[in-house]
């Protein structure tokens, strides 16, 4: 647990060290309540007003934009996880470590969650107090909505880092990572058009399903825990699974 | 432990057969050596020799293809934590985390190598101290010096004070005065810890090591105290002559003179730029000293030359190195 610990910070330390991490906070949040407040959510065929215009007491249109969102942001702040590890040689410093690589990829898994976990967290409940300060807002919903944000956030911080250490190279990985997660994100704008096998299909691959059908509506389903630790945990296993591969080289 | 995995003895490292293909070549061949508990060992090659694929394959950093190796009597693996307990690793190039501040990445390394927050104050002071980083524990990694980045690395190397240090390189691209204080520093450890430094500067390996292993294209070539490796030239093989002439007139004709003298095997013009007239140094590879020594003073009597200077140039550990490899890759071909 100490070497977790260890681990978690070293990583944790790098993000907050660089400028990076607090602009892209910033810019999240703002971002955010702009598209919610101002210009709502204009995609596919659930389109909602931005808040001020439709005047509905809810944070709908804000968790609408969260797959998209992550599917860009998560594989920007883990893109370098593994790949500067490799590109500066300091990998070896890491492996070298009396540390398992099981330890290695928790604790570098639970920094970058740490991280979109709490912008996530000011960003939903900042928006969340004025929406409660001009009309009745349903708490339930938003605890809802967050519990799940963060089950998305955790797959997609898992898949960015898994991209990372597949990429090998910072650019790469975000590519990957984001074109990956974005492909699972638009497929699901079209689950109403498909067949019912492939809509099923598509429900079990993609994680903004479970998100804007489960979690965002405030809705608790044990199949969307169950999803989001299935995901998680297979990215995670399958990172190890290139660490010790690279040993083979 | 499992059967087998014990050590036959009790030396701190071992390595017998071990081997690592990248694709078709062999980067690392049935190498086998021991190293003692206490010993400074040099493991000296040219690059390419494999010294830093064996030595990732101990920090378990690389998995072998075949063989076996034990930091004491822990087998490596790379999933083997308490062989990586053992071993302070320095890795080629000095890899380090260039945003962190030094004390930050002592601190990291210490608590990755699970110390309790007393036993990492007390380390940090001592490696600190050790390393001569006193000065510069606020400062950020990437705005340190080659040489101070060293120092860093070796500190963390020794932060958890393991009881083995593998140091890849330890000195290369430093200026000498850097690399005199390295190598000061190498040395005292060498006291207390078994090491095993690679290197291909040769001089080091005679200032700090007891014995050195020479490794070629993956395979052992020799492995000895470093008297004896300089001794098994300097007996048998040909040796060097160095010798400056004045006084010549047709410079050309010198060289062909004096290669041609019995119990000379090969001669180079090696003068200093530039070249005053009338006067050359060569470098003369001889088979019979004395006999060679005999023939240049009758040759120069003879053309009225004046002999500046004649010395011989003992066998230093850099010609062991040369011939042996040279040697090898005559017998073995081209790589």
């Amino acid at each position: 647990m100490s070497a977790v610990a260890a681990v978690f910070r070293r990583e944790l330390g790098g993000a907050l060290d660089s400028p990076v991490a607090w602009a892209g906070t910033v810019l999240f949040v703002v971002g955010l309540h702009v598209l919610f407040f101002f210009l709502g959510y204009p995609i596919g065929d659930q389109r909602l007003p931005g808040f001020w215009a439709g005047g509905l007491a809810s944070l709908d249109a804000l968790f609408v934009w969260l797959p998209p969102i992550y599917a860009i942001l998560a594989p920007a702040l883990t893109m370098g996880s593994w790949a500067r590890e490799f590109r500066e040689g300091t990998d070896e410093l890491l492996l070298t470590q009396p540390v398992t690589i099981r330890a290695l990829v928790a604790g570098k898994f639970a920094a970058s969650f740490a991280l979109l976990g709490a912008m996530s967290l000011v960003a939903i409940l900042s928006a969340a107090l004025v929406v409660a300060s001009v009309g009745p807002l349903d708490w339930g919903t938003v605890w809802g909505g967050l519990a799940g944000a963060l089950a998305l956030a955790a797959i997609h911080v898992a898949v960015g880092l898994l991209a990372s250490a597949v990429g090998q190279e910072e650019l790469v990985a975000f590519l990957l990572g984001s074109i990956v997660l974005l492909i699972l994100w638009a497929a699901g704008l079209f689950v109403r058009v498909l067949p019912p096998t492939w809509a099923e299909a598509l429900w079990y691959a993609s994680p903004s399903l479970h998100f804007l059908e489960g979690g965002a509506r405030g809705l608790f389903d044990l199949r969307d825990v169950v999803h989001a630790a299935l995901a998680v945990g297979a990215a995670l296993v399958l990172n190890g699974v290139v660490l010790v591969g690279r040993r083979w080289r | 432990m499992q059967a087998g995995t014990q050590s036959p003895q009790r030396s701190m490292i071992r390595v017998e057969e071990l081997t690592k293909r990248y694709g078709e070549t062999a980067a690392v061949d049935r190498v086998s050596f021991t190293v003692e508990r206490g010993e400074v060992v040099g493991f000296l090659g040219p690059n390419g020799a494999g010294k830093s694929t064996t030595m990732r394959i101990l920090t378990g950093f690389l998995q072998a293809d075949g063989g076996a190796a034990w930091i004491g009597d822990a087998r490596v693996d790379p999933d083997a934590i308490e062989v990586k307990r053992r071993i302070g690793y320095l890795p080629e190039s000095t890899p380090l985390v260039r945003r962190m501040r030094v004390t930050e990445s002592l601190d990291s390394v210490a608590r990755l190598r699970g110390m309790t927050p007393a036993e990492r104050r007390g380390a940090l002071e001592r490696v600190v101290e050790a390393c001569g980083l006193a000065a510069w524990t606020r400062k950020r990694i990437r705005t340190l010096s080659k040489g101070y980045r060293q120092r860093v690395g070796l500190a963390q190397a020794l932060v958890s004070d393991p009881e083995v240090l593998i140091l890849d390189e330890p000195t290369s691209g430093l200026d000498p005065q850097e690399r005199g204080r390295i190598r000061d520093l190498v040395r005292e450890l060498g006291r207390t810890k078994t090491v095993l430094l690679s290197t291909h500067v040769l001089s080091e390996v005679q200032a700090v090591c007891q014995r050195a292993i020479i490794l070629a294209r993956g395979r052992v070539l020799a492995d000895g105290p470093l008297r004896s490796l300089g001794d098994q030239l300097g007996g048998a093989g040909s040796s060097e002559l160095g010798l400056t002439l004045s006084g010549l007139a047709h410079d050309a004709r010198v060289e062909a003179e004096l290669g041609a003298l019995p119990g000379v095997e090969g001669i180079v013009r090696v003068d200093a730029a530039p070249a005053t007239a009338g006067r050359a140094s060569f470098l003369l590879r001889v088979s019979e000293r004395e006999t060679a020594a005999a023939g240049i003073s009758d040759r120069a009597r003879h053309f009225a030359w004046t002999i500046l200077e004649l010395r011989h140039e003992g066998p230093s550990l850099e010609r062991v190195f040369l011939q042996l490899v040279e040697a090898f890759d005559e017998r073995e071909g081209p790589a």
